[in-house]
Parts: structure tokens; sequence; C-alpha cells
């Protein structure tokens, strides 16, 4: 039995950061982001945001091995003044008010449906 | 055919028309939620307008990441029942529990001592007897015996700390008094402790609140008409209530797609040469029918409001890693 504590596929390591930036210097504009502790569930929504945006050249995401808990996210923007990061920023941004505004029609619904059986 | 021209004035009207169009349905996309049927045990909802990734991250996160409660650890302290004793625990560690997650905390993975807010204590005490009452002739083992069988009801919930004053017992048993844990024969004995805790689908599959799933809206379409036997036949290549035999206005019986969506995309039309031409079979990619069942102590719609919250939290964490990223990248 060599399998890693399943634990880990949620627990940060002490000093382990949440995410680490790498800027891509072989293309402009372009940066390789970590994020640690997160798999497809994050990396393909978040990937799916950054394609929206009309800014964004490249995005892609990869979980670089089933028994490593990350992923790895890459994003090359066409312009130098929307840099990687700001793509990155828009994006989780974007993601968060599209999710609440889902929230908010989740409670609707459930609260809706619920008033019909009681 | 005849080809109207545009003048170039007229080609940027057309222009800035088309771009006014996709502006307008970006700030307001037609995207909605509805929610078919929904009980205690299940509910069937459907996404309209949505990307399959949001879809996805909340199928994932319901099977992975919504917390139950568990059995996780089992003291064993007497089995001589013919059931090894990492069989039975493991056994035990299968029954889902009544108790509501969100009244708990995570155990602390160095703790030693069982609190009252991240453990639940429940012990296992029984004897198999050889049953005095039972007739001379009797074979069935199950009258023969008493406590032939330990079932989930067997486990007794101990309470620890403060919980007494907090919960009831009925709250806190198995969700189902008749999982069968072990036989036993007369003069068997088990006797045991198990502590249950919160815990997540990815460590372990037990922790599971239920089960989620989706699929895209089948469509199916007539491309030419179909009548008599050869309707009856395409009836019967489909789910039932898919495709209805109406009687069309020169008094033929015609197939006509009454409801695609309860069909279950088995492509059987295409195994008969004389109709196979006649339907077209799609998927509608942008409606999703998503499900969810329950079999834990959430309710399905509870799983779902969990989930919705686990999501939003990640992007929120994520959002905040990213800032205190950026201003670290400015101070060097």
């Amino acid at each position: 039995m060599n399998a890693p504590p399943t634990f880990e596929s949620f627990l940060l390591f002490d000093g382990e950061k949440k995410i680490i930036k790498e800027v891509d210097t072989k293309v402009p504009n372009a940066a390789i982001y970590t994020i640690n502790k997160e798999d497809h569930t994050l990396g393909n929504m978040i990937r799916m945001q950054l394609l929206k945006d009309p800014n964004v050249m490249f995005a892609g995401y990869k979980n670089p091995h089933p028994l490593e808990h990350k992923v790895v996210l890459r994003i090359q923007t066409s312009d130098a003044s929307y840099t990687p990061h700001d793509a990155f920023m828009n994006a989780i941004t974007d993601l968060i008010s599209e999710l609440s505004l889902l929230e908010e029609r989740f409670r609707e619904a459930i609260r809706e449906k619920k008033e019909g059986f009681d | 055919m005849e080809v109207k021209r545009l003048k170039v004035e007229e080609f940027q009207l057309v222009d800035e028309l088309d771009a006014k169009d996709s502006e307008d349905t970006e700030t307001s996309p037609p995207s909605r939620i509805e929610i078919i049927s929904m009980d205690p045990l299940e509910m069937e909802m459907d996404f309209i307008g949505y990307d399959i990734s949001l879809i996805n991250a909340y199928r994932r996160i319901i099977l992975a990441e919504v917390a139950t409660m568990a059995l996780e650890k089992v003291y064993m302290y007497n089995n001589t029942s013919i059931v090894q004793d990492e069989v039975l625990a493991h056994r035990i560690g299968l029954v889902p529990l009544k108790v509501d997650p969100r009244f708990f905390e995570f155990r602390n993975e160095d703790e030693t001592e069982w609190g009252a807010q991240d453990s639940l204590k429940y012990e296992l005490k029984v004897r198999c007897t050889r049953n005095k009452e039972a007739a001379a002739n009797e074979t069935n083992p199950d009258v023969l015996f008493v406590n032939r069988k330990v079932v989930s009801s067997s486990l007794k919930w101990i309470p620890l700390g403060n919980q007494p004053d907090i919960f009831q017992e009925a709250n806190m048993l198995p969700l189902h008094p008749d999982i069968l844990l072990a036989k036993m024969n007369s003069g068997h004995e088990i006797n045991l402790e198990a502590y249950a805790v919160k815990g997540i689908g990815s460590d372990h599959a037990k922790f599971q609140p239920g089960l989620c799933w989706y699929r895209m809206l089948p469509e199916v379409e007539l491309t030419r008409e179909v009548e008599g036997k050869q309707a009856e036949l395409l009836q019967t290549c489909f789910s039932p209530g898919v495709i209805d035999i109406v009687t069309s206005a020169n008094g033929k019986q015609i197939a006509k797609v009454n409801d695609a969506r309860n069909d279950s995309c088995s492509r059987n039309v295409f195994q008969h040469d004389n109709i196979k031409d006649s339907v077209k079979l799609t998927r509608k990619m942008d409606h999703v029918i998503f499900y969810i069942e329950s079999h834990s102590a959430l309710k399905s719609y509870e799983i779902l409001e969990e989930a919705v919250k686990i999501l939003s939290t990640k992007c929120d964490t994520l959002l905040g890693e990213i800032e205190k990223h950026l201003e670290t990248a400015m101070d060097t």
C-alpha cells in the first residue's frame, strides 16, 4: 500500500502556499499559476471563464498527476496593459457574481417548491 | 434568386444592430433554473443556458466535498462472531446516520480526546443465545437463536459531554434500522465502541451525502412523415411517452414527437433500415437535467444548498489568495 493519505487532497501542508505564480519567459504576457489542493472542479470552471474574456489569448489547465493535488493554470493575454493577473482576477470576480446570482435563484426556487409541499 | 446589395453605410448599421443584440444577451443571459420535482429524498432540476463546467463543479462538490457524519473509529473489545474485526469495522463505517452534520465541526487530526463538538459515541453490545422458547422441531436459525442478526439498530448512541441537552436520541440513530452488520451463532458475542466524525467524500465514500448526476436534454426530430406500421415500430424504438401516434388531417396514423425528455437515448431506431432515415437524434447542449438523490441525513435540497455555499467559499478563498499574491508581488 503506497497510496498517500486521503486527507492530503484538501489540507495544505505546513508552509505550503495556496497559489504560486510563475512568469512564462518564453512568450510575452503569459503566466503559469499553480493552485494547490484544487482539482478539476475549480480548474475547469476558471478556464471556462477565462476563455470568455476576449483579451485572453490562451487559457488552459491541467492536473499534472492524479495523486498530486494541484492544478496548473496557464494564461496568456493579447495585450501588455492587461496582465494575466488582471485576467485571472476578473475571471474569478465574474465567477463569484455569477455564482451568487445562481445561489439567489436556487434559494428562490427551493423556497417556492417547499411552499408547495408544506 | 435575387440578391440584395447593401451599401457600405447600411453594412455598418447592420453591424451595429448585431453588436447591440449580442450585448443585450450578454448583460441579461437567458439562463434560468427550474425545479421539476423535489422531495426530501430526491430532486430533479433543469439548468438552462449555463456552462457545463459550472454544473459539473456542483456535481463534483456534492460527491466529494459536502460533509456528513459517519462512523470512523471502532474499538473492538470482544468479537467472537465469524465476521473478522476489520470487516465488521468496515461494515459499521458504511452505516448512514441521521445526525445533521451542520451541528458539528471537523475533528482535528492530532486530537486525542473525543469532544462533544466534533464526535459521537456509539456502542454495540450483543450476545447470541439459544432461544429456549423455540419449538423442538424448529429449523429456522432466526427463531432458534436470540440475536441471530446484528443490525444497525443495535448501535446505541452514548451522549458525550453536553450532547444530551442539545440532541434527542431519535435524531442520532442510524438512518435505516435494518442494515445487517453480522450474523451470529449461539455463544457468539460482539462488544465494541464506535466513534463518528464529520468528513467529506474525497476522504472516503461513506461520507458522501448522496448521489448526483446530470444529462443533457435529448431532442428527437422527425425528418419525414412516418405512418401506419412504421409509426408503431418507431414508437417501440423509444422510451414510453416519447413518440405519440396521432390521426392526421387526411385520416392517416402518423408518428409525432410528444416529449423527448423521457428518452433514454437508446438509438434502437437505427436497427431498422426502413425508418432509420426518418429521425434525427440530438442533445440540447445548454439544457442540463440535474438529479440529486439523498442517502444521508441531509435532504436533497439541503445537499444542493451546501454545495452552493462550498463553491462560493472556494472562489472567495481563491480570490483572497490572488489578491494577497498581488500585494506581495508589488512589494518585491
